[in-house]
């Protein structure tokens, strides 16, 4: 286990406020960053999963020969897919659960299930192919193609990490001009998180996180400038969200979806803002750590553990709207949901860490017994790292 | 069928508009479940493939092009947002909506629901685009439930307000369910199927028709 950190910190931040978001119409909702946010904790978690990307590919000591490297990111490609096939699936049953124990087939249209009920012969495929996804269940199937892609990224970066972001911003670019998405199948319709569009934030990470090279190294050097830069940003975003303004999409000029706010293709204002953001708040962690020390802690597990921790969310957002469905949106429901929540996200991360302690503890030189502040083994944090 | 207490008759002035300059209309197909045809025989079956057949028998020479964009189980307010994004790049000429029952079911609060509704609609209108709204279904079990009682409530009151056409699906197949020996709901008993499906795209069609002729057959005297 590693100590906590900023990385983790805001990951576990990203994690919760996603719960929270998933549940649409609860009460807390106004309480999450998005409401005084042009991009949201979407953004922040795939741009974070670029950031952690760098853990992996880049070992102090020496380079991992290409073909590990390779074997590494297909293997957590096939982990994430894995673990987007196994929520699909509890989600399902869960609908169905309700459906069958409210009486209430209607319930079986929710979250784009209908298809999986009314025509499961293609349906299932689609759910294979991850080209049906549920609503909400629409992170992880971004995840999978952009781990697919790792490889190609993190030996393009080897190469040169400007020609990584000239190839990932012309990409970026081809997709937005040509409204370039991946279809969905059987229903008709496209990816809500386009992969084309979002591998920018993702590959941004992936650069920002390296310290010593390409627009990581260029980052650091220009900190305070970039910071000073990034206050418009961040100051318009939270205007533009508070204001809930946003461009007419009509009377914008062509090509219409760089002048949009639109979260399928990421617009060009949503990306900036979300690296802003990023810019702005970097570092913050250390004021956050010794003030809440309690909040750094359980932030922190939840961002180490995030893969767990975010299929366990994405169940429990969904359970959550079957609380409010059977008794009704109100202050009462929507605490209770929300406490149930963050007890469980913190108990899928302290539970997922129990065979790290376990083997911390019972190893040849037993660890000190406050298990946050253990340095990190090198490779169960990398393990860590990239969930 | 009572068809007055079915389809709130109202005008669609850019679609008639559309239809004098030219033969093709466009309607962009949005909303919750039902619009890509769940409960179905076949993908051509679901309700904008219908009106396409309907209006294109009905109307000789015209042409009707359908985007489908359904997703089932989205509240309003995503759809408002996706429906901006999707007019912008696909230019329809009308708009049909489907939409309330997740919401009902989500425990939108209806005020949130309406402010949604009600402000997606004005933008449609400020830019020349004809919607529709179809309503929420049909079922026994939520016939007596409070929210979506108020949710229909609601869809009525905006549509009247803002003088569009709306499709009151819930008492079109409750009529129909008291009426007809046939099951017009799929072996859910909720999703509506092929006839069910065809009603609605009657009542669409038989609106715009209507419409049609209207302006056609009565010069517009103000």
């Amino acid at each position: 286990m590693r100590a906590p950190n900023e990385i983790d910190f805001w990951r576990g931040f990203a994690l919760a406020t996603i719960f929270i978001n998933h549940v649409p119409g609860i009460f807390y909702e106004r309480f999450t960053h998005r409401n005084v946010s042009l991009s949201d904790s979407a953004e922040l978690f795939v741009f974070l999963a670029g950031w952690s990307l760098r853990y992996v590919v880049s070992d102090p000591g020496q380079p991992v020969p290409a073909f590990r490297l390779v074997l590494r990111l297909v293997g957590r490609a096939v982990v994430i897919y894995a673990a987007q096939i196994l929520i699909t699936v509890l989600a399902i049953a869960l609908i169905a659960a309700a459906a069958l124990y409210y009486d209430a087939p209607l319930i079986l249209e929710w979250h784009n299930a209908s298809a999986v009920f009314e025509e499961p012969v293609a349906t299932h495929i689609g759910l294979v192919l991850l080209s049906h996804q549920l609503g909400y269940f629409n992170i992880l199937p971004l995840y999978v193609v952009l781990m697919t892609a790792a490889p190609a990224i993190a030996l393009l970066d080897r190469a040169s990490p400007w020609l990584l972001l000239a190839a990932s911003l012309a990409l970026y670019l081809y997709a937005l001009l040509g409204g370039l998405n991946l279809p969905t199948w059987p229903v008709e319709g496209r990816w809500f998180l386009d992969p084309l569009a979002w591998q920018l934030v993702f590959v941004l990470g992936f650069l920002i996180a390296a310290t010593d090279r390409g627009l990581g190294a260029f980052a650091r050097q220009h900190r305070q400038a970039l910071r000073v830069l990034a206050v418009p940003f961040v100051i318009g975003g939270g205007l533009a969200a508070w204001f809930h303004y946003s461009p007419d999409p009509l009377r914008v000029p062509d090509p219409k979806l760089f002048f949009m706010f639109d979260k399928t293709f990421l617009s060009p204002a949503r990306l900036a803002h979300a690296i802003a953001l990023v810019g702005l708040f970097a570092g913050g962690y250390r004021f956050v750590a010794p003030a809440l020390p309690p909040l750094a802690r359980y932030l922190s597990m939840l961002g180490r553990n995030s893969l767990n921790v975010f299929c366990v969310g994405s169940v429990l957002s969904l359970a959550g709207q079957i609380t409010r469905f059977e008794y009704g949106g109100g202050i009462i429901t929507d605490t209770v949901v929300i406490i149930i929540g963050i007890v469980a996200l913190g108990v899928t991360g302290w539970v997922s860490e129990w065979r790290d302690r376990l083997r911390a503890r019972q190893g040849p030189q037993p660890s000190p017994s406050s298990p946050p502040s253990v340095s990190s083994p090198p490779v169960s944090s990398r393990r860590a790292q990239t969930t | 069928m009572p068809s007055s207490s079915i389809a709130a008759p109202a005008p669609l002035p850019n679609v008639t508009a559309t239809l004098e300059t030219r033969k093709t209309i466009r309607v962009l197909a949005i909303g919750s479940s039902s619009t890509y045809g769940v409960g179905a025989s076949s993908g051509s079956k679901n309700y904008p493939a219908q009106l396409t057949d309907i209006l294109e028998r009905a109307l000789k020479g015209i042409n009707i092009e359908i985007i489908n964009r359904g997703v089932s189980g989205e509240v309003a307010k995503t759809t408002a947002e996706r429906l901006r994004v999707e007019v912008a790049l696909t230019h329809p000429d009308l708009v049909l909506w489907q939409l309330g029952t997740n919401d009902a079911l989500a425990r939108v609060p209806v005020e949130e629901f309406e402010d949604t509704v009600t402000s997606t609609i004005q933008w449609l209108k400020e830019n020349k685009i004809d919607v529709v709204l179809v309503g929420l279904q049909y079922t026994a079990r939520f016939a007596r439930d409070d929210n979506y009682a108020a949710i229909r409530d609601a869809l009525r009151r905006i549509a009247a307000q803002q003088n569009i056409l709306y499709v009151r699906r819930f008492e079109a197949m409750r009529y129909i369910s008291s009426v007809r020996n046939a099951p017009i709901v799929a072996n859910d008993d909720l999703h509506l199927n092929d006839l069910g499906y065809h009603c609605m795209a009657e009542h669409i069609a038989h609106a715009v028709i209507a419409n049609l002729f209207v302006r056609r057959f009565r010069p517009p005297t103000n």
